[in-house]
């Protein structure tokens, strides 16, 4: 094991992450572009996916709010995870924020002053700790990192919420549909990806959700799936808001074990035009 | 069809917002301030007292820009948020004549904002873009707040899109 080796890989990928866009997004720009009959929708689109070439150039951020740096490792036969692995994780996330580097706005103090941010932030981009890591078993021999930076915009207009089906999956459909308009009508950074986690509580819903960012791609798309982008794009919202052109790139779904009930947990992030910020790593 | 771009620069006069409507394409060049959730309400708590002059900051004709000043760059914030979006019509009243963020706004504070002949233009987030145009950057009050600081900005043709000006909008819709 070179935990060297896997410690820069996990600093670039935090790089990567911030700084790349995805081929599959930027072949979608590029067509959008292509067919884009709105001046305004156009100018904007071509700016974005301008900006996207310059990060990439430079290795820059895309966005200068950073994000905050989301976990999800996945385990597979024959591997195993310790303390002093997740440590060098840690670490190598902390080295990754600083050289990208990512914004430095952890904020300082107590439970009250952090809730108030009323003593003002840290100095250093490493100080923002990520969230807590998920973990998940999988079938394939790996130990992979998925490393999520998620920005501030969606999770304003994101929510978690329940859903009475009336054992009807249009209904649930119609919910989504009627949050997302509402979300990516106030975002500012569509065209969105809508990214949504189906499940039996909050904690699962919300797990559900980040997952589908990581597995989710634009080019395979569900029925579902399709049906969601196409009704919340007959909304007109528009890149930014502008009320022209596309406002929805994709869905991306997770649908979980569900609860005998006639409730339904649905959680959804109507990711910005550069997200799913993500950048995956193979450990061992 | 191709729309011809308005280059305006900073002071910005009360003629040059009466000309502009929803939709138009605006280049935007000259000195710019920002500011955000912790700065703008205390900035206007200073605007209202009279205390800005002393400290030799003129906002007449300026434009705000809601963003955060790092080392990661800049970029709009959303401009919904209530500590932002309850600054602008006080800071339009002090002579702010444009309001650069992202996201809708109220009705209410579209038709407020322009009864003090102010606009709201919108940017797409395009920090490695931005980078290219800001040719300056100095805090000028609230350093403590790090990057929420309140900062003026040089800065030479940077894109944006009129959301809102003269009492009407590109939104057009209530929000819930």
């Amino acid at each position: 094991m070179n935990l060297k080796g896997v410690k820069e890989k996990i600093v670039e990928a935090v790089v990567r992450a911030s700084s790349i866009m995805t081929d599959d997004k930027k072949k979608i720009f590029q067509n959008i572009i292509e067919e884009e009959k709105s001046a305004n929708a156009k100018w904007i689109l071509e700016q974005m996916l301008e900006n996207a070439y310059i990060a990439e150039e430079q290795r820059s951020p895309m966005c200068d709010d950073t994000g905050v740096p989301h976990l999800l490792l996945e385990i597979g036969k024959g591997k195993s995870l310790t303390c002093d692995l997740l440590s060098l994780i840690e670490d190598a996330v902390r080295i990754g924020l600083k050289k990208l580097p990512g914004r430095p706005m952890a904020v300082l103090g107590d439970d009250i002053q952090r809730i108030e941010q009323s003593c003002g932030l840290d100095e250093l981009s490493e100080a923002v700790v990520p969230a807590p890591i998920i973990i998940k078993r999988v079938e394939e021999p790996i130990l992979r990192l998925h490393i999520l930076m998620q920005g501030g915009g969606p999770e304003i207009r994101g929510l978690t919420k329940r859903v009475f089906h009336h054992h009807d999956i249009k209904t649930v459909e119609d919910e989504i549909v009627q949050w997302s308009i509402e979300a990516v009508r106030y975002l500012g950074c569509s065209p969105c990806t809508l990214a949504i986690g189906i499940g039996r509580s909050h904690l699962e819903s919300t797990a559900l959700m980040t997952e589908a960012q990581i597995y989710g791609r634009h080019g395979v798309q569900t029925p579902l799936e399709k049906s969601i982008t196409q009704r919340v794009n007959s909304c007109n919202v528009g890149p930014i808001g502008i009320g022209q052109g596309v406002s929805v790139l994709g869905t991306f779904i997770r649908i979980g074990p569900q609860r005998a009930s006639g409730v339904r947990i649905v959680s959804l992030r109507p990711c910005c035009y550069m997200e799913p910020r993500l950048a995956s790593v193979d450990i061992f | 069809m191709e729309q011809d771009i308005l280059s305006l620069t900073t002071p910005i006069k009360v003629d040059e917002i009466k000309a502009l409507n929803p939709g138009d394409q605006i280049l935007l060049s000259g000195q710019i301030f920002t500011g955000r959730d912790v700065a703008l309400p205390k900035l206007v708590q200073l605007a209202n007292q009279g205390e800005l002059v002393d400290m030799g900051i003129e906002l007449t004709g300026g434009v705000i820009f809601h963003t955060a000043v790092s080392r990661a760059g800049t970029g709009p914030t959303s401009s919904n948020k209530q500590d932002i979006e309850n600054s602008i019509v006080q800071l339009s009243k002090h002579g702010i004549r444009i309001h650069l963020g992202k996201g809708t706004l109220s009705n209410e504070t579209i038709l407020n904002m322009s009864n003090y002949d102010a606009a709201f233009a919108i940017i797409p987030p395009v920090t490695a873009l931005l980078k290219k145009k800001i040719i300056k950057q100095n805090i000028l009050l609230f350093p403590e707040a790090g990057v929420e600081a309140f900062h003026v900005l040089e800065i030479k043709s940077v894109p944006a899109i009129i959301a809102a000006v003269n009492g009407d909008s590109i939104f057009g819709r209530e929000r819930i």
